[in-house]
């Protein structure tokens, strides 16, 4: 970590789509410097081990999707976010399960891309609407019990992509809608495998005093 | 299904009318030679205990045969065996120049009691009939001079006796089979036909949908082509693109899809899409099954605020196990007529700005 600037490395076998994360990155407020980037996990770990947070894509040409070096990547303590053309619910709760900080698909734009790089550069996870998605609609048997009021905040998130809608709709102002999401989140890091990620995501939680230490 | 009902009711009396024929075979002509000559049976309390096994085994066979019911194999695979073991002392105690003739009351009775027992069980009935004649065979061979003659003779008897009854009980269980797959076609003939039904009244609802369809277009039409309406009046334009999605929506819904309500909403997205509108569509959750008509009540508030859109609309589909959830974001700060109420869907619009969000969402009930 280099100072105040944010850093990223970007994994995607698209050099179309490296060019184009790193620009979107770089042109953010405050912007976040690309140090590195390829078409292999290996860049990661080489050129841009010292990078605050790793965009991941999950196909990276082979036929599988890239959950194997994900899984290292967060046990290594590393930020990563996921950044798929895979819309599907199960693979992104999957991402959440081994440690990804965030999960978005191609879809979404660089509005969400930069901001969910910029909380995971800070250790916090990001729920775009995709995966808010993927969170209202789980129907696993270990998913955490979410209050009715999170319920809905994933939905309408979910539903309008505005977190100013949500707050008109439900009455309640932007901050809360972001302590909705990033609680629904520590819940669900919560569950499944540990990863130092989402240890690190519940200690903050508990320091920001976002929830308490009864609450676990 | 009924087919199958008429086969277990067709079986059962096939069943009551072998328990009946042995039962009057045991009480007449068994019962006539072995109480008519008793004093030559030796030892006459075990050619009547024989007896009395052979007349339990039918009364317990009875209890499940009347019922319409066949025996249980935890019952009819012992009974064999004890029916078995009931002819081998019966035939002990017959004297043994009456072997194959008809005072040899337990041969054939036996073969009858193991059809009662077995009769939907082909191993079980065949593997009976080889005992049965194995230990007949024995016993005769023991007790008949070895000679040609006798040996041909008792061969014949043999054959002749469990012959017939191995025939009746192959007969039945091909004449059960020829059943069942009568049934089975009988069955799959009912169900093409009601196919066939199905397919005829969807194609009527589909005629008279379109019919409705085209009826609410055609006065667009007629006004755009005698320049009663101005096609550059938002208006116009709004009603052709509702008109349009509309019908787009009605040819989708005939197509044969894993995921009807995604390829329809898909539908609606693609005619908004060839409007210029840059449409995102979001799914989370897996296929639930949701009739037509809600599909089409789920559709038509996405219709709506689509057409209404003018650069931007994400639409998005949230299914739970409990609900189902159609939304659509559009920028079209008016919100285009009120939302239809119906009991199953309930549809809510809300406007923010120059942005409107429409709801549809249905309680999935089943």
């Amino acid at each position: 970590m280099a100072g105040d600037e944010l850093t990223a490395v970007v994994v995607d076998d698209h050099p179309a789509v490296r060019a184009g994360v790193a620009h979107w990155l770089a042109s953010g407020d405050p912007p976040i410097r690309t140090i590195a980037e390829g078409d292999d996990v290996r860049v990661a770990w080489l050129d841009g081990a010292d990078a605050d947070v790793v965009i991941l894509d999950l196909h990276l040409g082979g036929a599988t999707p890239a959950l194997g070096d994900l899984r290292r990547l967060a046990g290594g303590g590393r930020r990563v976010v996921v950044y798929s053309m895979r819309a599907d619910d199960d693979i992104a709760l999957q991402c959440l399960e081994l440690g990804a900080l965030s999960y978005l698909t191609k879809a979404e734009g660089a509005q969400y891309l930069v901001e969910a790089a910029r909380a995971a550069a800070g250790g916090r996870p990001y729920t775009p609407p995709s995966l808010a998605g993927a969170l209202a609609a789980d129907r696993s048997t270990n998913r955490p019990a979410l209050s009715a009021r999170e319920t809905e905040v994933l939905v309408e998130w979910f539903q309008s992509e505005s977190k100013d809608f949500v707050a008109h709709r439900l009455g309640i102002s932007q901050n809360t809608v972001n302590s909705h999401l990033e609680r629904i989140r520590v819940k669900y890091a919560q569950i499944g495998r540990e990863a130092p990620t989402k240890a690190a995501l519940v200690a903050r939680a508990i320091q920001d005093g976002l929830i308490s230490v009864d609450d676990l | 299904m009924s087919e199958q009902a008429l086969l277990g009711r067709v079986l059962a009396a096939i069943r009551i009318v072998l328990l009946g024929v042995t039962a009057v075979l045991q009480a007449s002509m068994s019962a006539a030679y072995l109480f008519g000559n008793r004093s030559f049976y030796e030892p006459r309390w075990l050619a009547e205990t024989a007896f009395a096994a052979l007349a339990l085994v039918l009364v317990v066979a009875a209890g499940w045969i009347l019922r319409g019911r066949r025996v249980p194999p935890g019952v009819a695979l012992p009974a064999a065996g004890v029916v078995l073991i009931a002819s081998a002392t019966a035939t002990a105690t017959t004297p043994g120049e009456w072997y194959l003739h008809a005072r040899h009351w337990a041969f054939g009775l036996t073969g009858w009691h193991l059809l009662v027992l077995l009769l939907e069980r082909t191993r079980p009935v065949l593997a009976a009939f080889a005992g049965h004649a194995a230990i007949g065979t024995t016993q005769f061979l023991l007790v008949v001079p070895l000679n040609r003659v006798s040996l041909g003779e008792t061969a014949i008897a043999i054959v002749s006796v469990l012959g017939f009854q191995i025939a009746v009980g192959l007969i039945v269980q091909m004449v059960m089979r020829r059943l069942r797959a009568m049934a089975a076609t009988v069955t799959e003939r009912d169900r093409a036909a009601t196919r066939a039904a199905l397919a005829e009244q969807w194609e009527l609802d589909q005629r008279f949908r379109a019919a409705e369809q085209f009826g609410s277009v055609l006065p667009l039409l007629a006004g755009l082509a005698d320049g009663a309406l101005d096609p550059r009046a938002d208006d116009v334009r709004h009603q052709c693109a509702l008109a349009a999605a509309r019908l787009r929506l009605l040819f989708a819904e005939n197509d044969d899809v894993p995921d009807p309500l995604v390829h329809e909403v898909a539908a609606a997205v693609d005619i908004a899409e060839r409007r210029g509108v840059a449409v995102s569509f979001a799914v989370s959750g897996d296929v639930v099954p949701v009739p037509t008509a809600v599909r089409r009540m789920l559709a038509e508030p996405v219709l709506t605020a689509l057409s209404a859109a003018r650069t931007r609309a994400r639409v998005s589909l949230l299914r739970t196990a409990e609900e189902v959830r159609l939304a659509v974001i559009a920028d079209s700060a008016v919100t285009t007529g009120s939302p239809s109420r119906s009991p199953d869907v309930e549809v809510t619009s809300d406007t923010l700005g120059d942005r409107t969000r429409m709801e549809a969402r249905w309680q999935v009930t089943s």
